[in-house]
């Protein structure tokens, strides 16, 4: 589903008698995002990326603005109206709930509009079809088997997954016990007669009403139309649903345990399956893996990225990590202060960003900053000549940003820095630099590791796709 | 070093172990001891050495008998007192037990409703927090006072139901003067409960309701299933405390009645468990039924007690 935002604005109001002014979270901001596409909304905390992704969900409400979802204006539909699912940033899994109840729970207060259906049919049709290959059947039972004692749990999950059948039912075929029959074949037949008959008696329970089962388990009147119902899910769908949510994102072992039993990552997929339980068409994020520990973070971010794709589901995911919007998302969307700064892929904005803010955001170690100026179009930091600029920028102080890659130690370099630390890294090398000119803390330079680098004054030439200029006073990008 | 250290540490509960052994353990063991001593006085102690007088003759179940109505206390007589125990008419025991499981059912589930209404409130919150509270801070016995002004005869409750019935003053029948008690006992338990399921409460996670939303539970299955749940901890301290206070009540009667009978004649049909051991207290030759009574409640508040922690296991949740 597309989801279009326009000139969306939240503000919490102030008091004057104390003389706080209204706080504005988020500030007219317009945002397209496709069918289908992992957005990212990044920005540093306090700029309005949780409260964007509230109002999408409903749970807040915009003071001006308008949120579509395809075409439809949803700004002021309740959320369980929007058909979305919501992760929260610490999960927020009912802690007396099992997995299993956890993710049932928002299928209990489901609607869904249906042609009538004949569940007996739909079953019955479903034993006989498990039935007709009912040595596939008892060789799964069979191998579920520990220590050649079959446990009927382990069984009934078996059957479960395999022919994607409700707990419920695969209860009822284990419960033939065919796999421990003397005289197979009787009892297979007795069981499929059994259900043939149920068949029968529904089908002539709805001639007596002048109705029939189609194909598809409908029922249908003389003139083969369905009835359009607005019912709850029955306990089969309900269960298959869940276990389909639960396979998605590999908790399927995990239903009875309750989510305190759980590591991190796991309550988190947890988290997600119960977003994703009434098939949503739209998933919301709230800085899903600010609670888990490093590796596990990026494994997560890897599955969720896998899942997303999976079911083509459109995902908005707020964070402040920028790497982890950049390694998962089609899209991000940087904000500061309630406003949209850049909106775009993720390489696209980190390489071509429209302002400092932007240029410092993204990237790690963060780019660094220097004090410069424009004379007769050719730029300087201190005395040093960096190089030329179009003829027509008029001459003005400037900052001069270079990401740690742009830097390569030669003797003929345009740029000097005084080298303070090397820090090994591995794969390469890091340099702590200083310069009088550097605005902020620590210059942090990385290099290939098969050079030596020494401490004391380096000579650097600049790679000019990592340098970029900004206005100092608008601090906007400076096209050179 | 670690002697030391251990000297240390009970030199340092000495104070709370002195007085919890003078004024906690000693009465108990004291209590069960007196409540198997036959002809017990309490003016004369342990020494049986009294010239004339018959006391203290010994080791007895008697005590247990009589309070329960199985022996007669003075055998010449063989006249059993059934006013501890009785199965054809009001009872110290039996009202004690009716106290207990109908007023805390009760008062926990309006205390667990009101505390959920007004956290939902966002207008005249602390207002009605207030309210609700006040009965906290107010004397049982005035409370009480109150109350036997409401009722009376001709107090306000029978001007608005427009009727002259007697529910409390003396002669009122039994029923009537029971269900003014409930009310009262009732009512009287509330603040507390609510102070507690509020404060229960407020330490839910927001988050919990918003997921909910998204699911568009309704506001009864939140409460069901969400709530309620997540409440239970609470719910199992109110619920222990609660039938613990009632076992011994007392007070309430004192208050609104100031006496243990509903009509003339002086048959105690308004006795609970204590009131009764109050009352035994008050001659010193009877002191040995009252320790008797006490132990008889000791283990009954024990047992109902490892029920609900049983209970409590399956129930309450983390």
């Amino acid at each position: 589903m597309k989801i279009k935002i326009v000139g969306l604005t939240k503000k919490f109001p102030g008091d004057i008698k104390k003389g706080i002014q209204d706080t504005v979270a988020v500030d007219h901001l317009d945002l397209e995002i496709d069918d289908g596409k992992l957005i990212g909304l990044l920005g540093p905390s306090g700029c309005g990326k949780s409260t964007t992704l509230y109002m999408i969900s409903g749970l807040k409400e915009p003071t001006d603005g308008q949120i579509y979802f395809d075409d439809e204006d949803v700004t002021f539909l309740t959320p369980e109206k929007r058909g979305i699912g919501l992760v929260f940033q610490n999960y927020a899994l009912y802690p007396h709930m099992t997995v299993y109840k956890n993710i049932l729970f928002p299928l209990t207060s489901l609607k869904v509009k249906d042609n009538e259906k004949s569940f007996v049919v739909e079953k019955s049709k479903k034993i006989i079809e498990i039935l007709d290959n009912v040595n596939a059947l008892i060789d799964l039972i069979k191998s579920t088997a520990i220590d050649g004692k079959i446990k009927r749990d382990a069984a009934v999950s078996a059957i479960c997954n395999k022919y994607k059948v409700s707990m419920y039912l695969a209860r009822q075929i284990y419960s033939y016990n065919l796999h421990a029959s003397t005289d197979l074949n009787n009892d297979v037949q007795k069981r499929i007669d059994d259900a043939l008959i149920s068949i029968k008696e529904e089908k002539e329970r709805l001639i007596k009403k002048n109705l029939h089962v189609n194909d598809n388990n409908e029922i249908v009147n003389e003139n083969n139309e369905c009835k359009q119902i607005e019912r709850k899910l029955t306990k089969d769908e309900m269960d298959a649903l869940v276990r389909e949510a639960a396979r998605l994102v590999q908790i399927e072992n995990y239903l009875e345990r309750k989510p305190a039993e759980l590591s991190g990552g796991q309550q988190q997929r947890v988290a997600i399956a119960r977003a994703l339980v009434k098939k949503p068409k739209v998933l919301l994020l709230d800085e899903p893996l600010s609670n888990l520990d490093a590796r596990l973070r990026i494994q997560t971010r890897e599955e969720i990225r896998k899942i997303q794709q999976r079911t083509g589901i459109t995902t908005v995911f707020v964070t402040h990590d920028q790497e982890e919007a950049m390694s998962i998302c089609d899209r991000i969307l940087v904000m500061k202060d309630g406003k949209a700064m850049q909106e775009g892929e993720p390489q696209e904005v980190y390489r071509d960003p429209k302002d400092l803010f932007v240029a410092k955001f993204l990237g790690t170690p963060p780019i660094n900053v220097f004090k410069g100026y424009i004379r007769n179009n050719q730029l300087y930091i201190g005395n040093e000549k960096i190089k030329d600029v179009n003829p027509n920028i008029e001459d003005k102080n400037v900052y001069v940003a270079i990401r740690p890659e742009g830097f390569i130690i030669d003797d003929k370099g345009v740029f000097s820095l005084d080298c303070k630390e090397i820090i090994t890294m591995g794969r390469d090398l890091s340099l702590v630099c200083s310069s009088p000119f550097f605005v902020g803390d620590k210059i942090k330079i990385i290099i290939d590791s098969d050079i030596t680098p020494w401490i004391g004054t380096i000579k650097f030439s600049i790679r000019d796709s990592k340098l970029y200029v900004f206005d100092e006073k608008s601090e906007e990008r400076i096209a050179i | 070093m670690e002697k030391r250290n251990n000297y240390k540490a009970w030199l340092y509960l000495a104070p709370a172990l002195i007085l919890m052994a003078v004024f906690t353990f000693f009465p108990l063991v004291n209590t069960i001891i007196v409540s198997f001593i036959e002809n017990y006085n309490s003016a004369y102690g342990f020494n049986a050495e009294v010239g004339e007088r018959v006391v203290n003759t010994g080791f007895t179940f008697k005590n247990y008998g009589v309070v329960l109505g199985i022996t007669p206390r003075n055998p010449s007589t063989g006249v059993l007192d059934k006013t501890f125990l009785s199965f054809t008419g009001p009872s110290a025991l039996g009202n004690t037990l009716m106290i207990t499981f109908i007023t805390v059912p009760i008062s926990v589930v309006i205390a667990l409703v009101i505390s959920i209404a007004l956290n939902q409130i966002k207008v005249l919150k602390k207002f009605f927090q207030t309210v609700f509270f006040m009965p906290y801070v107010t004397n049982i016995i005035a409370v009480g006072m109150v109350f036997s002004i409401i009722f009376s005869t001709n107090g306000i409750f029978n001007a608005m139901l427009k009727s002259n019935t007697n529910w409390i003053n003396v002669g009122a029948s039994y029923w009537n003067s029971m269900l003014i008690l409930f009310v009262y006992i009732i009512w009287n338990a509330l603040p507390y409960k609510i102070l507690i399921f509020l404060s229960g409460l407020q330490n839910i996670d927001k988050q919990y309701y918003d997921a909910a939303k998204i699911d568009g539970a309704s506001a009864f299955k939140v409460a069901r299933k969400v709530t309620i749940p997540l409440l239970s901890p609470q719910i199992l301290y109110i619920t222990i405390t609660s039938f613990i206070g009632a076992f011994k009540e007392y007070t309430a009667i004192v208050g609104l009645f100031n006496r243990s009978y509903t009509a003339d004649g002086n048959v105690p049909d308004l006795f609970t468990v204590v009131y009764y051991i109050y009352d035994k207290l008050n001659s010193t030759d009877q002191v040995q039924y009252a320790s008797a009574a006490a132990v008889i409640l000791f283990i009954i508040i024990m047992l109902i007690t490892l029920v609900q922690m049983k209970v409590a296991k399956k129930r309450v949740h983390y």
